[in-house]
């Protein structure tokens, strides 16, 4: 039996908030908007499972929660074992968040010494932290540029420098919420490969949010597709397309009018 | 605990505000500008029997007098604000949730944030002392060091809570925060930066025995200036009302910023600005 790295149970997100002065005669009045709704899940060491779903889905905001960026109104999970509400210190050891969000490094710094900024966050060691950049580097193909500017980089160059920081500290679980927005083909392919070469057949966990169906077809092992804050749909590629390609029946399936919400 | 994270922290700052090369040297440039002011101020004032009388308690001179009060002011307005805008910086960048995904401690990130900005302050108000002693003559001769440092510590720390303070109310509100503003224009309206308290009228003087900045100020001119140690019972009670102001606002303001972050990761708004 294999083992269970991330479990969540009725994970819930609903945000609230004040109307405020949009309509100052209601001001104290609650808005709310359920982003996540009942979000059962559970995934195993070693798989890649992939996040699919129309923009809006809730799939960045699912993410988020189970990275402790974001808290769940309702509902719990577990990562690596740990209470995702009570065990925070731990659940941020087991993990990394590769995301698309290319505000997230000190854009007049080099790439190289935002590295190694986050490598001390992460808690290297000065020693290892001299090792591991080269190394994630070379893996994310940057060494070459590794000492402009951020802010100087193309959109493939900062994602791919968004992908070096979230190998640094090699945790067991790994978020990628659109990892490959704005890369190359090659660059793609690479990172294909380097998930399954180097992650996944060493016992890492990749949880993966994309657009591209081609891609999740080709490297998850299972998918879930969320409309709505909803998971719709979960399984093997295989299993729930069946003869058709995924493609087909993402299409079928959000476009359902009954089921949209 | 290890210094590696907050020595990473210093260093990013560093390399951030060298960047931007120009600015970082003009911020030299005011401080001769506003010695050369006052010294102007006390040339004009300074010699009055009743200006010598009222600071009597502080040798006398006001140059000197003032000349410490603006320097160490500036630990006031670094500590209640340096806090909020690198925290503010941070979330505007985005890169406070890269931080927040990191196994590393909330305090560690807080106070980390501001050791580039009290360096720097540091080594502005060193420039300050300089000028007065080398070129206005102030007369440091009998300084007692030990004392002054201790208060300077204190006082970084009891500024720090304040600021911390205000930086969980920017988390959640994002702009305007009424703390910061009205400690400081209250700490320089009574806290003797520009003149001694003892000119103010009673009720003034009461309140400003709230604020940790007259300590602050009363014992670094003690000691620098009359060269007063810790046997000296005006110094001890000053550094004894900052600690006990310091031991109850520093866990109270980690505590609110604390709170301050779990608001913004209800909202989900870490990374708004
Ligand atoms: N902080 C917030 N406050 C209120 N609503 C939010 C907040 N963050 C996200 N939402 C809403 O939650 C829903 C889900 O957003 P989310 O970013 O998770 O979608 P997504 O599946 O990642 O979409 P995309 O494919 O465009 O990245 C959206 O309707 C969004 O407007
Ligand atoms: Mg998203």
């Amino acid at each position: 039996m294999s083992e269970t790295v991330i479990q969540t149970n009725n994970l819930t997100k609903e945000f609230t908030k004040l109307r405020g002065i949009s309509s100052p005669r209601n001001f104290f009045d609650k808005v709310s908007f359920t982003a996540v709704r009942g979000i059962n899940l559970t995934v195993s060491r070693g798989e890649i499972f992939g996040l699919l779903g129309p923009n809006g889905a809730g799939k960045t905001t699912l993410t988020k929660m189970l990275c402790t960026l974001i808290l769940p109104s309702d509902g719990n999970a577990t990562i690596c074992g740990y209470d995702l509400a009570r065990q925070q210190a731990q659940v941020k050891a087991s993990i990394a968040l590769i995301s698309s969000e290319e505000r997230s490094f000190y854009w007049r710094l080099s790439g190289r010494r935002n590295l190694e900024f986050f490598a001390a966050l992460y808690g290297l060691s000065r020693r290892r932290t001299r090792q591991r950049i080269p190394e994630v580097l070379e893996i994310v193909g940057m060494s070459d540029a590794a000492e402009r500017r951020f802010q100087e980089y193309s959109t493939g160059m900062k994602q791919r420098m968004a992908l070096a920081r979230g190998l640094l500290a090699e945790p067991d679980v790994f978020f990628m919420d659109e990892p490959t927005k704005g890369l190359d083909p090659v660059a793609v392919r690479n990172l294909h490969d380097f998930i399954r070469s180097q992650l996944t057949s060493r016992g890492k966990t990749v949880i993966l949010a994309t657009h591209d169906l081609v891609e999740a077809e080709e490297v998850c092992d299972r998918v879930g597709i969320m409309q709505g804050g909803r998971m719709k749909a979960e399984g093997k590629v295989s299993e729930l397309a069946g003869d058709a390609s995924l493609s087909d029946f993402f299409h079928n399936l959000i476009a359902d009018p009954e089921k949209k919400s | 605990m290890t210094l590696r994270k907050p020595q990473a922290f210093l260093k990013k700052d560093f390399l951030m505000e060298t960047s931007y090369r120009f600015s970082f040297f003009l911020q030299f440039g005011g401080i001769f500008f506003s010695v050369v002011m006052f010294y102007f101020v006390s040339e004009l004032i300074g010699s009055a029997p009743s200006v010598q009388q009222s600071l009597s308690r502080y040798g006398g001179n006001y140059f000197s007098f003032v000349l410490i009060g603006i320097a160490f002011s500036n630990f006031l307005s670094v500590g209640l604000g340096s806090f909020s805008s690198s925290i503010r910086g941070e979330q505007m960048m985005g890169t406070l949730e890269a931080m927040l995904v990191t196994p590393t401690r909330l305090s560690t990130i807080i106070i980390s944030s501001s050791q580039w900005s009290f360096a720097f302050t540091s080594l502005r108000v060193g420039i300050y002392l300089l000028l007065g002693g080398l070129l206005f003559g102030v007369d440091f001769g009998d300084a007692n060091v030990i004392p002054a440092l201790a208060a300077l510590l204190l006082t970084v720390i009891a500024f720090s809570s304040l600021g911390i303070i205000s930086a969980s109310f920017i988390m959640i509100f994002k702009r305007g925060d009424p703390i910061a503003w009205l400690i400081s224009s209250t700490s320089t309206l009574v806290g003797g930066v520009f003149y001694p308290i003892s000119i103010l009228p009673d009720w003034l003087q009461k309140l400003s025995y709230l604020f940790p900045i007259t300590y602050s100020l009363d014992a670094i001119r003690l000691s620098l200036l009359q060269g007063y140690g810790f046997a000296n019972q005006e110094v001890t009670r000053d550094l004894a009302a900052l600690v006990v102001f310091s031991v109850i606002t520093l866990p109270v303001s980690l505590v609110i910023f604390r709170y301050a972050v779990r608001r913004a990761k209800k909202d989900g708004s870490l990374a708004y600005y």
